[in-house]
C-alpha cells in the first residue's frame, strides 16, 4: 500500500518532468521569438529585451533555468504583461476557475448520481425514459452550444441572470450549468447501468433473502458497489471541467485561468502558456490521484500493490 | 386448478426419425451476419447511420451543387433571414413593390414575386433624431420608425404584413459577410468531417501499431510501452492539441495532426489488451509453428480477431474529434478563414448573437445531430458486437 503510493508520486513526478521538458520545447520550437510583432522593433531594444529575459542564453542553458524556476514554483515572467508574472496571472484567475469548477463538480455529482439512480429504479418507465433522453442530449450537445442559447434564453431574453461576470451570486448558474452539463449527462447515464449491473449481482439477492430492510440493501449492498466506476470517471472528470473552462469562461467573460490562457494563446505569450498548461497538469495529476486514493477506501477489494499491473 | 384437456392421439408415441434430428431449422449464421443482424434490428443505430450516410453525401456533393460558394461575400445582403415577413406597397401605377423588414440590421430589402431577395431599398431620408427613414415606391411614402420597428404610410396608417416568404436566393439566410449560410454549413460538414475521419484514422493506425505491438512483445517491452502510455493519459490532452496548435499555427492540416496525434492512447490499450488474451490461442501457437513472421501474425490472426471492440472505439472517437475541432476552432485555434467548420460558424453566429439568435441554430443542430447519430451508431455496434454488455 504504501509502496503503491509512493510508486504513483514518483510516477507522478516523471510525468511532471515529461510535461515541463515537451512544454519548454514545444513553445521554443515556435517560429519567430516573443517580441517578433508586426512593429519592428529596433534592433537595440530587441538585444535589450532579449538579455534581460535571458533569450540569448544556449537553449539548453534557459531549460535548466526555466526547470530551476519550476521546482522553486516561479513559472517565469509574462511576456505581453510587463511586470506581470505567470504566478500572478494563475493567481488572479485561480480563485474564479476554483469556485466555477468546484459547484460544477458538486453538481455534476448531486444531480448525476441521484439521477442515474432514479432511472435504475425505475427501468423502463417513465422517469427513465426521462433521465435516458435528457442524458442523451446533454452528451450530445456541445458545452459552448448549451452556453450561448441559456446565454440568450435566461439572460438577454428573461434577464433572470446577468450575462457576464460573477459579481451576483446569480451569475454562477449559467457557467456551472454549462460547464457541468456534459457530465451530469454522462455520470447519470454511467450511475444507471452500473446501479441496474449491481442490481443483478447474487449478493443483493442474499442480503434481501436475508429480511433486510429495502432500504439497506439498496444503500449499503447495491449504491456502494454500483458508485465505485462512477468514481474512477470523477479525475477525468475534473481535468474536463477544467478544460472546459477555456469556453465557458471566454462566453461568459469571468476572469479565471481559463480565459487567461486562452488570451495568452491570442496573444502569442509563450511563457504563460507554458506556466499555465505545466500549472493544469500538475492539478489534474494530484486530482487523479486523490480520486484513485478515494477508489482505494471506497472499495476494501482493491489493493493497491506496488507490482501490481 | 383448470384440467388441461389432451386429445388421447396425443399420447401416441411419435415416429423416431434421425435425419430430422439432425436438421438445424434456422441457417447457421457467422459472427458477422449475426452482428449484422442485431445491428439492422437496431432502429436508432441504424437511424444514425443512414443521417451519417445522407451528411458524408451532403457533405460531398453539396457544395458542387450549391449556387453560392463558401467565400463568395456579398455585403450588401448581409444577415438576411432564412424567414421573413413580407410587405407590399402599391403606388398609384399599379406597381407594387414587395419587401421585408431586416429587424437586425433595420433594413428594407426589396423581395421578387419568387421569393429572391433582389437587393437594399435606398432611403431616401434619414432622421436619426425622430429615428425615422423614409422610403418611396413611386408616389407613396413609407416610413420606418427605427425605435419601435414599425412601418407606416405618411399618412400614419400601420403598413400591414402580406404575408411570410421563405427565402429563395438563400435558402438558409446568409451571414454578417452576406455569405450563404447554407453552403457554408455544406462545406463546414466536409471539413469538420474531414477532419474527424482523417484524425481517426491516424489515431487508428498509431493505436493499432502502439497496443499491438506491446500486445505481442509482451513482457518488459509491454512494461515500458505502457508506462509511457500511463504517463501520456495523465497528461490532459485537451493542453497538448492546443499547444501543437499553437506551433503549428491554425490551419486544416495542424487540426488534423494534433488532433490524430495526441488521442491515440485509449486504442492503444484497448487493442494490447485484446491482443494480449488472443496470443494465447492455439491458432497462433499453429501459425508461429508453421513459421509466420511476427507481423504476418498480427496482421492476418490477431488484428483481424480483435477488430470488434476497434471498430467501437473508432465510431466513438469520431465524435469527439468533431467535439474537439469545434471546440479549439471555437476558441479561435481551427481552419483559418473564409474556410469554415461547424466550430467557427458557431462561434461566428455567437458574435452576433444578440441580433440574430437565428445564426446559432443551424451550426449548432449539425454538430448536436452528428453526435447524435454517431453516438447511436456506436452504441448499436456495442450492443450487436458483444450483446452481453447490453444494459
Amino acid at each position: 500500500m504504501t509502496a503503491y503510493v509512493v510508486q504513483r508520486l514518483l510516477l507522478m513526478l516523471v510525468t511532471l518532468f515529461a510535461i515541463i521538458t515537451l512544454t519548454f520545447f514545444l513553445m521554443h520550437a515556435v517560429p519567430g521569438g516573443p517580441f517578433t510583432s508586426e512593429k519592428m522593433l529596433q534592433p537595440e531594444i530587441q538585444a535589450a529585451l532579449n538579455a534581460k529575459y535571458h533569450l540569448d542564453d544556449p537553449l539548453w542553458l534557459q531549460y535548466l533555468n526555466y526547470l530551476r524556476g519550476v521546482l522553486s514554483l516561479d513559472l517565469g515572467p509574462s511576456f505581453k504583461y510587463a511586470g506581470m508574472s505567470v504566478n500572478e496571472i494563475i493567481a488572479e484567475g485561480l480563485p474564479v476557475t476554483m469556485k466555477t469548477g468546484a459547484l460544477a463538480l458538486l453538481c455534476v455529482v448531486a444531480l448525476g448520481v441521484p439521477l442515474g439512480i432514479v432511472a435504475a429504479l425505475n427501468r423502463n418507465r417513465w422517469p427513465d425514459t426521462l433521465v435516458m433522453v435528457i442524458a442523451t442530449i446533454g452528451v450530445a450537445v456541445p458545452s459552448y452550444v448549451i452556453a450561448t442559447v441559456a446565454l440568450y434564453v435566461f439572460a438577454l431574453r428573461l434577464g433572470w441572470v446577468p450575462t457576464f461576470g460573477l459579481d451576483d451570486w446569480r451569475g454562477y448558474f449559467l457557467p456551472v450549468f454549462a460547464l457541468s452539463g456534459f457530465w451530469i449527462s454522462f455520470i447519470a447515464r454511467l450511475a444507471r447501468s452500473s446501479l441496474l449491473e449491481t442490481l443483478q449481482q447474487d449478493y443483493m439477492m442474499t442480503a434481501k433473502a436475508k429480511g433486510l430492510k429495502r432500504g439497506t440493501v439498496l444503500f449499503k449492498h447495491g449504491l456502494r458497489n454500483s458508485l465505485i466506476p462512477v468514481v474512477t470517471v470523477l479525475g477525468p472528470v475534473v481535468a474536463n471541467l477544467l478544460t472546459g473552462s477555456f469556453v465557458i469562461e471566454q462566453i461568459f467573460a469571468l476572469p479565471g485561468i481559463g480565459r487567461h490562457f486562452v488570451l495568452s494563446i491570442t496573444n502569442r505569450d509563450y511563457t504563460a502558456i507554458m506556466g499555465i498548461t505545466i500549472f493544469y497538469a500538475a492539478v489534474l495529476m494530484v486530482m487523479i490521484f486523490i480520486v484513485d486514493m478515494l477508489y482505494l477506501v471506497l472499495d476494501p477489494r482493491i489493493k493497491y500493490r506496488a507490482d501490481a499491473k | 386448478m383448470t384440467d388441461i384437456e389432451i386429445a388421447p392421439e396425443m399420447w401416441a408415441p411419435t415416429t423416431r426419425n434421425g435425419a430430422a434430428a439432425e436438421y438445424i431449422a434456422a441457417p447457421s449464421l457467422t459472427f458477422w451476419q449475426d452482428v449484422r443482424k442485431r445491428l439492422w434490428a437496431n432502429k436508432p443505430a441504424m437511424l444514425g447511420l443512414g443521417f451519417i450516410i445522407l451528411l458524408v453525401l451532403a457533405a460531398i456533393f453539396g457544395p458542387m451543387l450549391s449556387r453560392h460558394t463558401y467565400f463568395e461575400q456579398n455585403l450588401k445582403l448581409s444577415n438576411v433571414p432564412p424567414l421573413f415577413q413580407t410587405y407590399e406597397v402599391t403606388d398609384s401605377t399599379g406597381a407594387t413593390t414587395r419587401f421585408f423588414f431586416n429587424s437586425g440590421n433595420l433594413n428594407l430589402y426589396e423581395v421578387t414575386p419568387s421569393g429572391e431577395v433582389a437587393g437594399l431599398l435606398r432611403a431616401t431620408k434619414k432622421d436619426l433624431i425622430k429615428k425615422q427613414q423614409q422610403f418611396k415606391f413611386g408616389d407613396k411614402q413609407v416610413v420606418l420608425d427605427t425605435a419601435k420597428q414599425q412601418l407606416s404610410f405618411a399618412d400614419g396608417t400601420a403598413l400591414a404584413p402580406s404575408g411570410w416568404q421563405w427565402n429563395m436566393s438563400n435558402v438558409l439566410g446568409t451571414d454578417q459577410l452576406g455569405r450563404d449560410v447554407l453552403a457554408r454549413q455544406l462545406y463546414g460538414a466536409r471539413i469538420s468531417l474531414t477532419v474527424a475521419f482523417v484524425a481517426t484514422l491516424v489515431n487508428f493506425f498509431i493505436g493499432v501499431f502502439y497496443g499491438g505491438l506491446a500486445g505481442y512483445l509482451g513482457g518488459k517491452a509491454d512494461t515500458i510501452m505502457m508506462r509511457i502510455v500511463e504517463v501520456i493519459s495523465t497528461i490532459p490532452l485537451t493542453l497538448y492539441v492546443i499547444l501543437i496548435m499553437v506551433v503549428f499555427n491554425s490551419g486544416f492540416l495542424s487540426v488534423v495532426l494534433a488532433i490524430g496525434s495526441v488521442y491515440w492512447v485509449d486504442m492503444a490499450r484497448i487493442v494490447r489488451g485484446q491482443i494480449l488474451t488472443l496470443k494465447q490461442q492455439d491458432y497462433v501457437a499453429a501459425a508461429r509453428t508453421m513459421g509466420a513472421s511476427t507481423p504476418r501474425i498480427l496482421v492476418r490472426h490477431l488484428l483481424p480477431n480483435s477488430v470488434g471492440p476497434i471498430l467501437v472505439t473508432l465510431t466513438m472517437l469520431i465524435p469527439s474529434a468533431i467535439f474537439i475541432e469545434s471546440f479549439m476552432s471555437f476558441i479561435g485555434l481551427g481552419v483559418t478563414p473564409p474556410e469554415a467548420s461547424w466550430g467557427t460558424l458557431t462561434s461566428e453566429a455567437v458574435e452576433t448573437l444578440r441580433a440574430y439568435p437565428y445564426q446559432l441554430f443551424f451550426p449548432a443542430a449539425a454538430i448536436s445531430l452528428t453526435m447524435f447519430a454517431f453516438n447511436f451508431l456506436g452504441d448499436g455496434l456495442r450492443d450487436a458486437l458483444d450483446p452481453r454488455l447490453r444494459t
